[in-house]
């Protein structure tokens, strides 16, 4: 288990029929890996319009080339890199567009609205760090990317990924514990 | 090992891998449900995979139709007609060369026939085809694995047209397809045979 959200595991009958071209094949693993796939592409790029369409081409990519998938490792895993490829290109072609969103936040309880609260500040502060700082410390502390494969993602070697994570991690830092908290003050304060 | 020693390697490693619980974040849920422009996009790649393949297959058969009929008008612009066909009328064919002349082994001559009919030519090329792949098949060793599911192929065709040529013997058509798959197996052997002189020429 990584704890990537692309952990999910896939049936050789499926895999099978995708193979041979069968499109209720290719629904099926589309409606598995979906919400992952999107996933990932908006925390890459923070756009709901970008995450779609990278998410679509990455699955119509995906179903073309599936007959290169080798089987010797599982398919979520390339299934992931082929949708990281596609929103690393788009954000290297600089086709992303930075909004935060929070709709995706829904409490239930006390108890929701606190862990609402801190996700909140997370998604904050991941929206507001420079792209290709929150691909890195997203690809490398949730999806477990290590440094050399996202340099070759990126086309850059090992340093420059240890660099942006390593400043990635002080921003978002910095951003909770002093910006976020000083907002919380003020807006108890003004409350 | 005891659960807490266990607990405290979890969360030293979590918090070594992903120190800021970028984890704990949902997933996002997509706006729309974005298979159909998939399914669509999918469905517009394979009729153009077909047609591609489709257009690949005509080309190789319409290939093989103009060497069969330049090999026909060849064959019935050489000499003197030699009587109807029949089954033990066996053209002479020279194939297998010394290969210590350096020289690739292949078919050389050609039998002097000339057909009164298309059809007459047609049975005469498929006798010499026989004929060729006889020497091909006592001169050649054993054809490479691919290769030789594509003979057994030919071959099974071969049978089906020769069982529909005992209904209708003067058909041209099936003729025709006859001499097309003695030409593929014929070049089968050919490869296997030019295959065979370069790699003695490369020792």
């Amino acid at each position: 288990m990584t704890g990537s959200p692309f952990d999910i595991e896939l049936d050789e009958i499926t895999l099978a029929g995708a193979r041979r071209g069968q499109v209720p094949a290719c629904e099926n693993i589309f409606r598995k890996f979906h919400q992952p796939a999107y996933s990932v592409a908006f925390r890459i790029c923070q756009c709901r319009e970008t995450a779609q369409e990278i998410t679509q081409e990455a699955f119509i990519t995906a179903f073309r080339k599936i007959r290169q998938f080798r089987g010797d490792s599982p398919f979520w895993g390339w299934l992931r890199r082929v949708v990281v490829n596609h929103a690393i290109s788009t954000v290297r072609r600089g086709g992303n567009a930075s909004t935060v969103e929070f709709q995706d936040f829904h409490a239930n309880s006390e108890g929701d609205q606190n862990q609402m609260g801190l996700a909140m500040d997370l998604e904050s502060a991941l929206a507001s760090l420079d792209t290709e700082d929150r691909a890195v410390v997203w690809l490398h502390d949730v999806e477990g990317y290590n440094h050399r494969e996202i340099a070759g993602l990126f086309g850059k070697t090992e340093s420059f990924s240890k660099t942006r994570l390593s400043r990635a991690r002080a921003r978002l830092r910095n951003l909770l514990d002093g910006e976020l908290a000083g907002r919380k003050r003020t807006s108890a304060g003004a409350g | 090992m005891n659960t807490s020693k266990v607990h405290i390697m979890q969360h030293v490693r979590q918090a070594h891998e992903d120190p800021l619980n970028l984890r704990s974040l949902p997933l996002v849920t997509p706006a729309e449900d974005d298979w159909p422009p998939i399914e669509a996009a999918l469905i517009r790649h394979a009729r153009k995979q077909r047609i591609v393949r489709y257009a690949g297959a005509m080309t190789a058969i319409a290939a093989t139709v103009v060497v069969a009929a330049g090999l026909v008008l060849q064959f019935s612009s050489i000499g003197p007609t030699t009587g109807p066909p029949g089954p033990a009328a066996e053209p002479p064919v020279t194939v297998v060369q010394d290969r210590s002349q350096g020289e690739i082994p292949g078919p050389v001559a050609t039998p002097a026939v000339s057909p009164q009919t298309t059809l007459e030519s047609l049975i005469a090329l498929s006798q010499q085809l026989e004929g060729r792949l006889r020497t091909y098949r006592s001169n050649v060793g054993d054809l490479p694995a691919g290769s030789l599911v594509y003979q057994v192929e030919l071959q099974d065709l071969v049978v089906q047209i020769d069982e529909e040529l005992s209904m209708q013997p003067d058909s041209r058509e099936l003729w025709s397809q006859r001499v097309n798959l003695l030409l593929d197996l014929s070049h089968l052997y050919e490869n296997r045979l030019r295959r065979d002189y370069h790699l003695m020429a490369s020792l």
